[in-house]
């Protein structure tokens, strides 16, 4: 088959691909990230590149404006070469590196996905340490065992066993593997019978993994991981001393598969799709862990236990576990409360008998990231009635208290991490988070300050509020014409410019037209109306919520008062709103640290029921209601109502 | 046994149609035919349909009875209004659709014009569904008709601003149309008030469905729609029309059934709307027409 050489601009990579295989493929192989939320169908029309040389073959698509025609643009995806090309992929067809911006977040407080350490998690690590009792799911212990003599003949193995259960009376049954029983006898007698038994916690029973001559006790490490549908999370914790010593986000490269976690477990039923599915993350969550133990001096012997919270297909795909059945009828995981396993089994590099637990998911739809999120915000521990709120592409909504949650999922889209919006991006550096309108004239700001590049799900949220308000934008979301800002007509959709290309990074306008205000306000009614469900089934009035727990990567950065004014969160006091951040990998981080959070997480999930809105009449028509700003019903939004002069 | 008599809180708007010899519609303070509920001090009008063309779908049997005055719109508004004692006509200028006669606004215009001298009767102008022509030829006639205080449609979520603004500037009142969905009924009827229009010269349209062809759906939401508006939604609390003719004379049963298939049709598809708080049908068959209007005074007087 006859082969090109694929160039990519301005790094100047090249691969060589077959006649036939498409550009965006071909950019995969060179590692250069290039959006695509449809997982290559031609249909999002966010891999835009430039063709600077070489012959092609492309399919048109109404994503490619005229102009952009004219210019070379081209969708990767649906672009073949039939020569050699260079192909040069622009700043907004990029996904951007994440672990940069780690640096920054101190100082731009960007909670949510990419929750400081320093500012929230210690805090919360102090009251979760009051709650759960130090346990992690991996100990260290330095023992000092009697030599044997003729009198006390115990065998090794047993010797070693009974010396850890003098020390920890609690341990009912205790196991050890061959392997590590067959080391034993040289190990003990060449370290003068002091040696380290790292011990486990295996699905109740306690196991030990792992045996060191020496006191090692002081060097023990796990590592929590958020697996998000976008991003992915870990921190770096010392089991002992239970402090974090580092954090590390990065996107989830599966995005190059689909955004949404329906595409993926399409994508995993084609051929060695589960395959590269589960080495997308596993590469990513290993080059994390690697990076964090470089930079406090660590080797990879050192960490003992990983902990993932994640839905529950990204659950399964880290486990490499076909998902194909979440999808269909009647929705069934494979496995709800994984048993712990061996790292090494799932591959994620650890020390080699390191282990792996996963929080426990409670159905197909929600999963061990909300859990995680319920035991971080102690919503099972208070006798309030709260409400939990999963700001993410599920957008999973959970109602209740010490007695009872209720759960249910949204699909509210990538709306709020900047998918599906033609100038939307994700949280990061020149992402316009908030902007305002005074004196006829729009502001933006972005995070970092640094030129905008787009609009991030925080940013849209306030957009949105602030057209309303301004009444630059009808109740239905339809752009007006006005005195305020530029409106103009772009291809048949109207839309509002936001930033003139001379103050752009990217090189063009960056706005916001009707399908985007579309999208959002179905996003948001989709929140909005879960809500609303979940209420009306269990009984309860708005009024009856006391605390409103917002977790996921837009957090802190968004703006309440503007979430409410769309109609996003319903319309209680600001102060019931408490930003919880990245709560995935709080209460991963718990389990780590406690087994007895562990504990409370699968007592979380044993309890939780799930709502099912795709039965629910209520849900229809509910939904169609809150497709208005903020709402059909604006009596239920009175603050707006004002703020409008409705 | 004593019967419990529900009480409403609020009233459906009253709304005034015509300038000769106006009717009023709605003002409901109750749920139409109910013994002892039933305030509603104006009964539910009867509406004929008349064609600024002839209409070609029609079948025979209903065409039969309006003879040449098919032809000749003014003929046709006179004989519904004089032989068939129609209470509104509803003129709907179908000649003015791009693959019909793409008429311009001046000649509808006109046509109305000759109409409401020609009869008394108050008029509903509906246009011919061609949004774009329809702003067009809507805005020129609602001009036409200032002062006369008509009731103009189709106003659409996707199409409301033209006609809002110019029924407001000419002083009539307006059809807001949803696809048979109260929250879309609603909303629309907010972004017509939120243009300064007067909420009590709206009158709804929830997309009638003919009876096996969706009356159901229709029924359902209409009577969600006035108990809303009876318990005090003001952006639901207004006078509701169907277009019944329209919508039974193109089932298949209408066209091939029988004789009088067509007009039974017609009758219990109205009956069922009047049951669910119709004000104003909008009918075709004068057979219909009369058995309806019977069946209106035998509830209401029963």
């Amino acid at each position: 088959m006859e082969e090109f050489k694929i160039t990519f601009l301005p790094e100047h990579k090249s691969v060589y691909i077959n006649r036939g295989t498409d550009l965006l493929t071909a950019a995969l192989k060179t590692s250069i990230h290039i959006y695509n939320s449809c997982g290559g169908e031609g249909v999002c029309g966010r891999c835009k590149v430039i063709v600077k040389k070489g012959d092609y073959i492309t399919e048109d698509s109404g994503r490619i404006t005229e102009r952009e025609r004219e210019k070379g643009y081209v969708l990767a995806c649906r672009t073949t070469p039939k020569s050699d090309m260079e192909v040069f992929v622009p700043e907004e067809s990029r996904l951007g590196d994440l672990e940069i911006l780690t640096e920054e977040i101190k100082a731009k407080r960007l909670a949510g996905l990419y929750t400081p350490v320093e500012e929230i998690e210690e805090e919360r690590h102090k009251t979760a340490a009051k709650i759960f009792k130090h346990g992690p799911l991996s100990t260290k212990i330095f023992l000092k065992l009697p030599s044997p003599t003729i009198d006390d003949n115990s065998g090794d193995a047993d010797r070693l066993l009974g010396e850890i259960k003098k020390h920890h009376k609690e341990i009912n049954i205790i196991q050890m593997g061959l392997s590590n029983i067959k080391k034993l006898p040289r190990l003990l007698r060449e370290s003068g019978w002091e040696v380290t038994a790292t011990i486990g916690n295996r699905n109740k029973t306690t196991e030990v993994v792992l045996i060191e001559s020496g006191d090692r006790s002081k060097k023990n490490f796990g590592v929590a991981v958020d697996i998000g549908t976008t991003t992915i999370v870990a921190y770096l914790v010392d089991l002992n001393s239970q402090k974090v010593l580092g954090s590390k986000a990065s996107y989830n490269p599966q995005v190059d598969f689909g955004e949404d976690v329906i595409s993926r477990i399409i994508f995993a039923q084609h051929e060695k799709g589960l395959e590269k599915l589960h080495h997308a993350v596993i590469d990513t969550v290993n080059t994390l862990i690697d990076n964090l133990i470089k930079e406090v001096n660590l080797t990879l012997d050192d960490v003992t236990a990983v902990i993932s919270a994640g839905n529950t297909t990204m659950t399964h795909l880290l486990l490499k576990i076909d998902p194909t059945y979440i999808r269909k009828e009647p929705y069934i995981p494979a496995v709800n409360f994984m048993p712990v396993i061996r790292a090494a089994e799932a591959g994620i590099k650890i020390n080699p008998r390191g282990l792996l637990a996963c929080l426990p998911c409670i159905g197909s739809y929600v999963g061990g990231d909300i859990v995680a999120g319920i035991l971080a915000s102690g919503m099972d521990k208070t006798k309030d009635l709260t409400l939990f709120i999963d700001l993410g592409t599920n957008g999973e909504v959970v109602l209740g208290n010490k007695e009872w949650l209720m759960s249910c999922s949204t699909s509210a889209g990538p709306c709020f991490e900047g998918g599906g919006l033609k100038s939307g991006i994700r949280a990061m550096k020149g992402a316009i988070q908030n902007i305002s309108i005074k004196d006829n004239s729009i502001e933006v700001q972005t995070i970092g300050n640094l030129p905008p590049k787009g609009i991030c799900g925080s940013g849209i949220v306030d957009i949105i509020s602030e057209l309303l308000k301004n009444k630059i934008i009808d109740r239905s979301g339809r752009i007006k014409d006005n005195k305020i800002c530029k409106v103009r007509d772009s291809e048949g959709v109207k839309e509002v410019l936001l930033v003139e290309t001379k103050d752009s990074a990217i090189g063009k306008d960056i706005t916001i037209d009707e399908n985007d205000i579309k999208n959002l306000i179905h996003s948001k009614g989709a929140i909005y109306t879960g809500i609303e469900v979940l209420l009306k089934e269990t009984g309860f009035k708005k009024s009856d919520i006391k605390h409103i727990f917002i977790a996921g990567g837009l957090g802190t950065a968004l703006n309440i008062r503007s979430a409410i004014n769309i109609g996003l969160l319903p319309d209680l006091p600001e102060k019931n709103f408490i930003f919880l951040g990245n709560t995935s990998v709080a209460g991963a981080k718990m389990c780590l640290l406690s087994n007895e959070a562990m504990e409370a997480a699968e007592a979380i999930a044993n309890k939780m029921a799930c709502f099912d809105l795709s039965t629910s009449a209520a849900f229809m028509n509910n939904y169609s209601a809150a497709l208005f700003l903020p709402h059909t019903d604006i009596e239920s939004f009175p603050s707006v109502k004002k703020i409008l002069g409705a | 046994m004593e019967r419990l008599i529900e009480k409403w809180q609020d009233k459906i708007s009253e709304v005034v149609i015509g300038a000769k010899k106006p009717i009023k519609i709605g003002g409901e303070t109750g749920i139409y035919f109910i013994d002892g509920e039933d305030k509603c001090p104006n009964p539910p009008s009867v509406a004929m349909e008349v064609w600024d063309m002839e209409p070609e779908a029609w079948p025979e049997t209903l065409k039969s009875n309006f003879g040449s005055t098919l032809k000749d719109p003014v003929e046709w508004a006179k004989l519904c209004a004089d032989k068939f004692s129609t209470d509104l006509i509803c003129l709907r200028l179908a000649s003015t659709h791009p693959d019909t006669k793409n008429a311009s606004g001046q000649e509808a215009g006109k046509t109305l014009e000759k109409i409401l001298k020609a009869v008394s009767v108050p008029l509903i102008v509906i246009g011919s569904s061609a949004p774009e022509k329809d702003n067009e030829v809507m805005a020129h006639c609602a001009n036409v008709a200032k002062g006369e205080n008509c009731l103009f449609g189709i106003a659409t979520q996707n199409n409301y601003k033209t006609l809002t603004a110019a029924c407001l500037s000419s002083g009539h009142s307006i059809i807001s149309e949803a696809p048979i969905d109260i929250n879309i009924a609603k909303q629309l009827n907010i972004l017509i008030c939120d243009m300064q229009f007067p909420a009590d010269k709206i009158v709804i349209h929830h997309a009638t469905g003919a009876l096996g062809y969706g009356l159901e759906y229709t029924y359902s939401i209409m009577e969600r729609t006035r108990l809303a508006g009876l318990s005090g939604d003001k952006m639901l609390s207004m006078p509701m029309i169907n277009f019944v003719g329209q919508e039974v004379w193109r089932t298949k049963e209408a066209k091939t059934g029988q004789k009088d298939t067509g007009i039974l049709w017609e009758v219990v598809t109205a009956t069922a709307y009047l049951n669910s708080g119709a004000d104003i049908l909008v009918m075709n068959h004068p057979k219909a027409v009369e058995e309806i209007k019977k069946a209106i005074k035998k509830l209401i007087y029963n």
